[in-house]
């Protein structure tokens, strides 16, 4: 269609998708509604809450009747109106504490297994915000948005605050020494029976001990230990191709090509922080490093989106694709191959499977090209064979040379395996297990029904739960017990053989809880006044001085050590090189190929970003965080691809019923481009029940598809059914929210450099592309305002973000941005001041993505401060876009008249709005950043470069009698992002690396057009491809 | 033509209402400015304290207390354990002193009544201005000759601003060191 070319859009009668950039499916074909959406800046229905009709039928006579009473009633009250409250200081101050600075403590976070070292920011003891540890070698100061939110979980208000106990069906808190009394009991009386203990991964070698100490005091304890995620087939793999150990960690920042097959190793997989920055390193516009990027897999994942060629098909096909790539890599390559198995041929495959075999033989040259410098990487959810075969190949394409040998990923414990939970079952069922404790899991939610746990567990005499909050395990256990939050126990971690990690509280528990090694503790001593707050410090510190400080041949005295320790956060200790022995070549046995050609559907169960398995579910800010492919909030859902849905007559929102052998729940559809066809991909963690305010009927529980007996993988079920139920479900996605809007222009983010992006062939070549491309300087009509001091701005290297929000999390939490619900997500409100937009380009089947992240430009000549009738957003003199808020009476013209659309308005005191005014709670505010105002109802409120940060580091460099730098401030999203794609400085400072980006060849401007002069430059994408596609 | 009585409401009785309304507010404005600002606003405290005596007669550094002043937003009203670095020796029998060792010795916080407060969304900071060379006097008077600590200036932005637009005329010593304070939002409010 000609017209397409000249950048206008007329309407699209013939319902054909033209291969531009777009966001949804909606925007792809035009859909009316959307197009007419986009040209409103707040979605219909914004003043539905408002309509007088809804309000208070209170009459007018009676209203000026109160009225005049309140104000009478004010004016006789108001007797010391000049009182200004008190002032409370410290009887006896802590000396470390100086009110109005923060102070920062090393620990280890614990919400997930990979224990990052962290430091906690606290404010006259409180802890506010949480950021990597910099001094720790594999996170080096980055933390995820898990560990971010992880503050949000401190204060929660529906922390279970005493223990609990269940009798019959209602909770009574009973007093710590009853509940120990009567566990001390029932563990003293258990005699040959079984007493078991279900954990999650342990990292603590001390916690091991203490489980040691247990099962020596009571004999018959037996542990087990599960993650609902985990890598046990990756590593069981490994340990029959090299005979012991688990599969290495690998060097990402070395990869020239590397080939991921159904792995998320930028997202779900694996050390997501240290993963990540190791493969932006290998993405540096400065050095002009570039890793290639092959995907092949059945769903969108980060790494996906990030990826220069991706491919998709089912996970059944991928062990016949690895053995077809290994023939192929074996014959063009000269290289004897590792697998014997003839008979699978690379074009055959792609034929088969209707697979552009132009990429496949790029894909083979480039691993032929690069022996020895490549990766191949096989997803945890994969069967174990094409994990044995992908050893292998890397094997014989001597990738060894990627495998770290100065450290190693430390297991102390197995995952118990399905047979022995079975067992468990079975004992628990004939009534030989005498107690089970769940420390700080929830197995009756995450377990397969088909296991029957739940029904066993009824039939033990006694459960108990260690638990922060009630979950779907406390709800059948006759003890909940509080446990203490991350940041109010001790501990440590050894998850690399190279760095031990220390945990130390950084506030009292703030509730009657206690940390679970303290309970098991004073569980093992008998006595239920054993307990004192010190008890497992003393614990802790007598381990390490005993078992611990000896092996690392410390110089200094061992109180010494510890102090340092502490402080640090951490113990480097040297580990022996690790070798990789040859690789067993008969580990692959041909005669266990099974290929069958899958029919039905496939069914796939993921972990979720920001929920992991659940475990987060109750926390808001990850609740409303967007799914970093989909753009879905609050919900998960069956993403399907486009072909898929016009064969069944699907559209999003539709529910439908996903089956699988008997078991069966109903999700809505949610059409994702990019996934391979008859394929359902849904996330777990959610659906959970007694699980509090915010999580509780949040989504749809996918654990309930789940099955012991999975013939294939646990989370991947071939020949799974949909049906169509009629019933729609609205998804709240903010893909559409805050869109550039111009529905006359096609291709918008092309025609007007929204997106630029270009080829590394391209950039080598000439470096100047897109500056070349870029326009020329208009003049301005009125003089421009001359910067002469510091300036701020910002650049974002698009080259090394990955989109997956952690940004957004810091940015949350560091400006008290409050969570407002999914109602109010589908009405376009989500406050978040950063948001990352994703735009596909090409077909839907296979989209080519790009990332953005938006937050307020900065403009010098900004068009929001034009517009406001009141002079509540104006520039600073270091360039600042100001908002403030005590001026601003809520006209929104700012917001309508802001081409990047990032302002925000408060619709409603979002934390009095949300479910209930949940974020009212009087424990919450303990959370809030101090430094930033907390904003309520009818003002607008945008990025502010977190300008509490600038202004400290202000004061700070006057108190030490020195100028201001740029390098001096850090915002909290640049601190959060793990491959280090934003830079924040002086942009009239020379000296510092900020520069060399803000002035980058590659560096554009978003509508640059407008001439408002942003202070963002983005650096464009580059991609890795081939120079002979370009 | 006879006047009505509408005529006399309007050339008479509304101009007169209007200008004693008018004055009266006016009048009421300006005189109860200072109060309204909180000027002269000078509570008793707990204990009676006497920066008189402490900083003006024996010549006290305010920080030897206030010591959060050059370094933090906030210059820091001392815990009582400051205040029992002499007074568990000096005077301890006077009874201001009795009652403050009680407080000390029972670990109860001292809740000493608030007198200077500028608003939640307005940011002051002690230590900008102190480590510019700003005498604590500039804002707080002269605390060395109060026996009981008053308000004597306004705290409101018209106040801020009046030192921030005119900061060599105010302070001429600190002409050279100097430039007038920042006059945009963030720098208070964010």
């Amino acid at each position: 269609m000609s017209e397409q070319n000249n950048g206008l859009n007329t309407a699209n009668e013939d319902n054909t998708p033209h291969p531009n950039y777009w966001r949804s499916f909606e925007s792809l074909y035009r859909d009316p509604k959307v197009i007419e959406a986009k040209a409103h800046e707040f979605k219909e229905g914004v003043t539905d809450d408002f309509s007088p009709s809804g309000m208070s039928n209170i009459s007018r006579r009676k209203f000026f009747a109160l009225l005049g009473a309140s104000a009478a009633l004010a004016g006789t009250a108001c007797t010391d109106y000049r009182d200004k409250g008190e002032i409370v200081p410290y009887n006896v101050k802590p000396e470390e504490i100086t009110v109005g600075k923060p102070n920062y403590y090393a620990s280890t976070c614990t919400a997930c297994p990979n224990a990052c070292g962290i430091l906690i920011k606290t404010r006259e003891g409180r802890p506010i915000k949480i950021d990597g540890n910099p001094d720790h070698p594999v996170n080096k100061g980055k933390i995820c948005a898990k560990g971010q939110a992880n503050i949000l979980n401190l204060y929660d208000p529906e922390r279970i605050k005493a223990p609990q106990k269940n009798s019959s069906l209602t909770f009574n808190e009973v007093s710590w020494k009853d509940a120990d009394n009567e566990i001390i009991t029932a563990l003293g009386l258990a005699g040959s029976d079984e007493i078991a203990l279900i954990t999650h991964s342990i990292t603590s070698p001390t916690m091991l001990k203490v489980i040691d100490d247990f099962k020596a005091k009571y004999p018959t304890a037996k542990l087990y230990s599960y993650e609902l995620f985990n890598d046990s087939i990756k590593n069981s793999a490994w340990r029959k191709t090299y005979g012991s150990g688990n599969f290495p960690l690998l060097k990402w920042d070395e990869a020239k090509v590397i080939l991921s097959l159904e792995s998320d190793f930028l997202g779900t997989e694996g050390h997501k922080v240290e993963t990540s920055r190791l493969f932006s390193q290998n993405r540096d516009v400065d050095s002009k490093k570039f890793t290639r990027l092959y995907c092949i897999d059945s769903n969108i994942t980060i790494t996906g989106i990030n990826s220069d060629y991706r491919l998709h098909i089912r996970p059944e096909a991928q062990l016949e694709f690895v053995l077809s790539l290994a023939n192929e890599i074996a014959k063009k390559g000269n290289i004897t191959s590792a697998i014997s198995a003839s008979g699978y041929d690379l074009n055959n495959f792609a034929k088969k499977y209707n697979l552009d075999s132009k990429i496949l033989n790029y894909l083979v040259s480039d691993l032929i090209a690069n022996k020895g410098k490549s990766i191949i990487t096989a997803g945890n959810s994969l069967p174990e064979n094409v994990h044995i075969a992908v050893n292998l190949l890397n094997d014989a394409l001597g990738n060894k040379n990627l495998y770290r040998t100065d450290s190693s990923s430390v297991s102390l414990v197995d995952h118990s395996t399905i047979e022995e939970f079975e067992a468990l079952v079975q004992k628990m069922n004939a009534g030989s297990v005498a107690v089970v404790i769940n420390i700080d899991c929830n197995p009756v939610y995450h377990f397969a029904d088909d296991l029957g746990f739940e029904k066993a567990l009824a039939k033990v005499p006694l459960s108990i739960t260690l638990t922060e909050r009630l979950n779907e395990t406390t709800a059948v256990t006759h003890y909940a017990l509080p446990l203490n939050h991350n940041f109010e126990s001790w501990g440590d971690a050894k998850v690399r053989t190279n760095v031990f990690s220390l945990q130390q509280p950084v506030i009292a528990p703030i509730h009657q809880t206690r940390q679970k090694e303290s309970i098991l503790l004073s569980w093992i001593s008998g006595k239920s006044d054993s307990f004192t707050e010190y008890l497992y410090l003393t614990y802790l510190k007598n381990n390490w001085e005993k078992n611990i400080y000896p092996t690392l041949n410390s110089k200094i005295s061992f109180d010494k050590f510890w102090l340092g320790a502490l402080h640090d956060g951490i113990v480097k200790t040297t580990s022996p090189v690790i070798s990789y022995g040859a690789a067993n070549t008969g580990s692959f046995d041909e005669s266990k190929i099974e290929i069958k050609n899958p029919e039905g559907f496939t069914l796939i169960i993921k972990e979720n970003y920001s929920l992991g398995d659940g475990r987060f579910a109750h926390n808001g800010w990850l609740q409303e965080l967007p799914h970093p492919v989909s753009k879905a909030t609050w919900d998960n859902y069956a993403a399907l691809s486009e072909k898929t849905c016009k064969d069944f007559g699907l559209k999003d929102n539709d529910l439908i019923e996903v089956s699988v052998e008997n078991r069966k729940l109903k999700l809505p559809v949610l059409m994702q481009a990019g996934t391979a066809d008859n394929v359902i991909v849904v996330e777990s963690g959610f659906g959970r029940t007694n699980s509090g305010t915010v999580a509780t009927g949040v989504g749809f529980n996918v654990n309930s598809l789940l099955s012991s007996k999975s013939n294939l993988s646990p989370w991947i079920y071939s020949n799974a059914k949909i049906t169509k139920t009629g019933d729609t479900y609205l998804v709240a996605t903010t893909q559409e929210h805050h869109v550039f809007d111009d529905p006359l222009v096609q291709d918008l983010h092309i025609i007007r450099k929204i997106i630029q992006e270009g080829t590394v062939a391209e950039y080598l070549k000439n470096p100047s592309f897109i500056k070349e491309n870029n326009e020329a300087q208009l003049p301005s009509v009125s003089n421009p305002y001359p910067y002469n001091g510091v300036k701020w701005g910002m650049a974002i290297d698009l080259n090394k973000c990955t989109g997956c929000g952690d940004c957004v999390v810091a940015c949350d939490v560091e400006n008290n941005i409050p969570v407002v619900g999914k109602d109010q997500v589908l009405k376009s409100r989500e406050m978040q001041w950063l948001r990352i937009d994703r735009y596909y380009s090409g077909s839907p089947d296979n989209p080519k993505v790009s990332i953005q992240p938006m937050l307020c430009q900065h403009c010098d000549q900004a068009p929001c401060e034009n517009v406001c009738p009141v002079v509540a957003t104006t520039h600073s003199p270091d360039g600042l876009n100001q908002m403030t808020y005590n001026r601003c009476v809520g006209t929104r013209y700012c917001s309508n008249n802001c081409p990047y659309k990032v302002r925000r308005f408060n619709f409603y005191n979002f934390r009095d709005h949300f479910r209930d005014s949940y974020q009212e709670n009087p424990i919450l505010a303990l959370m809030h950043n101090p430094e930033v105002t907390v904003r309520s109802r009818g003002v607008m409120e945008k990025c502010t470069f977190c300008v509490q940060r600038i202004s400290e580091a202000r004061a700070d460099a006057t108190h030490l009698k020195r100028n201001l730098k740029g390098s001096d401030v850090t915002t909290a999203c640049q601190d959060a992002c793990s491959s280090n794609a934003i830079y924040f400085g002086d942009i009239n400072d020379k000296e510092e690396e900020f520069y060399k980006y803000r002035n980058h060849e590659l560096g554009y401007y978003v509508l640059e057009e407008l001439n408002v002069k942003p202070n963002v430059t983005y650096i464009a994408k580059l991609r890795n491809i081939h120079s002979e596609e370009v | 033509m006879k006047k009505s009585f509408l005529d006399y409401i309007f050339r008479n009785r509304l101009p007169v209402v209007l200008f004693v309304v008018i004055a009266s507010f006016t009048l009421t404005y300006f005189v109860s400015r200072a109060e309204r600002d909180g000027v002269g606003y000078s509570p008793d405290q707990p204990i009676a304290y006497s920066h008189k005596l402490h900083a003006g007669d024996m010549k006290i550094d305010c920080q030897y207390c206030h010591v959060g002043v050059e370094k933090s937003r906030h210059a820091m009203v001392p815990a009582v354990a400051t205040c029992m670095n002499c007074h568990t020796v000096a005077r301890k029998d006077k009874p201001e002193i009795v009652k403050l060792t009680e407080y000390y010795i029972n670990g109860i916080p001292l809740k000493w009544k608030r007198i200077h407060k500028v608003p939640d969304y307005a940011y002051f900071n002690h230590s900008v201005h102190v480590n510019k060379g700003i005498d604590c006097t500039a804002c707080h008077g002269e605390i060395t000759t109060m026996e009981k600590v008053g308000q004597m200036n306004s705290f409101t932005m018209g106040s801020c601003l009046n030192c921030h637009r005119n900061a060599h005329a105010k302070f001429p010593e600190l002409r050279d060191k100097i430039k007038p304070g920042p006059e945009y939002c963030s720098a208070c409010h964010r």
